[in-house]
């Protein structure tokens, strides 16, 4: 029962840090390319999500549940994705990147910026692109 | 034996129609020359006419199709607003299935802000619009929501990569009349309809990704103003005191782990 709860909390917490709302990860191959006149550097724009990782909306986040297909949070895949994002927290390796971060993480503004100290952790948000992710960083202070 | 004897030779019958068909409508098409001028001409007239526009505002209803692993595909949809005045002043928010985003640029700082999240970062920017767009792409992985607008009818226009126009015919867009045009070009298939009339405005987009066998689509219908009333405060971002600023990672770092 303790640890029900526990997982639920983990799930609305990341909710909040991470607004793509998602807590299941779905292998993403690529998208359709959204501009016909290319930059020079064609191919980059052509794929640039090649093996990404992309957060498919199984928790609807600020706006509820709103998934027809999936449901809000009956996704055994959804489940499964919270548990591992919650028990990452202890292995965070330096420069390595998360979409979202643990619950009960404490944000922290060094030198002007944003950070996010979980436990002995330190992450430090950023835009790869538009989207939101987290790299680990020493401690910056 | 007696039931299927009649229904056989119906289905039989069914069955040899549809060749004698097709075979009579492929011929014209495979002499039709591959890029039609007047489907150039279209596309060239309206990017010229987009780059006279010295201020727009246009909504835009969007779908991005993904494709997962398997090749299942999913569909998101957004709605971007997009205000720009020429030749350095753009304002856009994205609203989207994942994320809510906007963009501000006042012609001296960009500044993409993440409102859910209450993220922001903001960059040094060159003088124009059209240097902006291409400095985000290259630099920060960060394509401006329909930069398609701000490509046509200029150096970075992809004329010169269509292999196939077509005209397509004429076709109504939310209750405005355009003309219906179809490009290929290499790794992409796109079709657009262009208003009818002095203001050849893209009205919709289709685009069909040819790199990847499920065929990924996007498409957007725009919604135009071409007298938007604004004033420059909207172009700068002001902070909401509870955001907090973050940084961009540059697109070289992220590319590199695409090793494509």
């Amino acid at each position: 029962m303790r640890t029900t709860t526990r997982v639920l909390l983990s799930m609305a917490v990341a909710g909040l840090l991470s607004d793509t709302n998602a807590l299941a990860a779905r292998a993403v191959r690529g998208s359709a390319n959204t501009s016909v006149n290319r930059n020079v550097n064609v191919n980059r724009n052509a794929n640039v999500n090649v093996n990404r990782n992309v957060n498919v909306n199984v928790h609807g986040g600020y706006r509820g549940g709103y998934y027809g297909g999936y449901g809000c949070c009956y996704h055994p895949v959804a489940t499964a994705a919270a548990v591992t994002a919650a028990a990452v927290v202890t292995a965070a390796v330096v420069g390595s990147i998360v979409n979202s971060i643990p619950p009960s993480c404490t944000s922290v503004v060094v030198n002007g910026f944003a950070y996010q100290q979980c436990g002995s952790t330190w992450y430090q948000p950023q835009f790869a692109g538009t989207t939101t992710t987290y790299v680990v960083v020493n401690a910056p202070r | 034996m007696r039931h299927l004897g009649p229904a056989a030779g119906l289905l039989l019958a069914l069955a040899t129609f549809p060749p004698l068909v097709s075979a009579q409508t492929a011929t014209p098409a495979t002499v039709t020359p591959a890029i039609e001028p007047q489907a150039m001409a279209a596309l060239n007239a309206m990017g010229a006419y987009l780059r006279t526009l010295k201020a727009f505002q246009v909504r835009a209803a969007t779908t991005t199709e993904d494709v997962l692993d398997d090749g299942e595909k999913v569909q998101y949809a957004a709605v971007t607003d997009l205000l720009a005045q020429a030749p350095n002043r753009l304002r856009v928010e994205v609203v989207s299935d994942q994320q809510q985003r906007m963009y501000f640029y006042d012609g001296k700082s960009f500044t993409l802000f993440a409102q859910r999240v209450g993220y922001y970062a903001t960059v040094p920017a060159p003088p124009t619009t059209v240097e902006l767009v291409d400095r985000l792409d290259e630099k920060y992985g960060i394509e401006v929501p329909l930069v398609d607008l701000f490509r046509w009818g200029g150096p970075r226009a992809s004329a010169a990569d269509i292999k196939s126009a077509a005209d397509i015919g004429p076709s109504v867009v939310e209750g405005t009349t355009c003309e219906h045009y179809a490009f290929r070009q290499p790794g992409l298939d796109w079709q657009i309809w262009i208003q009818q009339g002095d203001y050849p405005l893209p009205r919709k987009l289709v685009l069909t990704t040819l790199t990847d066998e499920a065929r990924p689509q996007h498409t957007a219908v725009y919604t135009w103003n071409a007298t938007p009333s604004f004033n420059d405060a909207a172009f700068t971002f002001d902070p909401p005191s509870d955001a907090q600023k973050i940084v961009f990672t540059e697109a070289s770092a992220t590319a590199g782990a695409v090793k494509k």
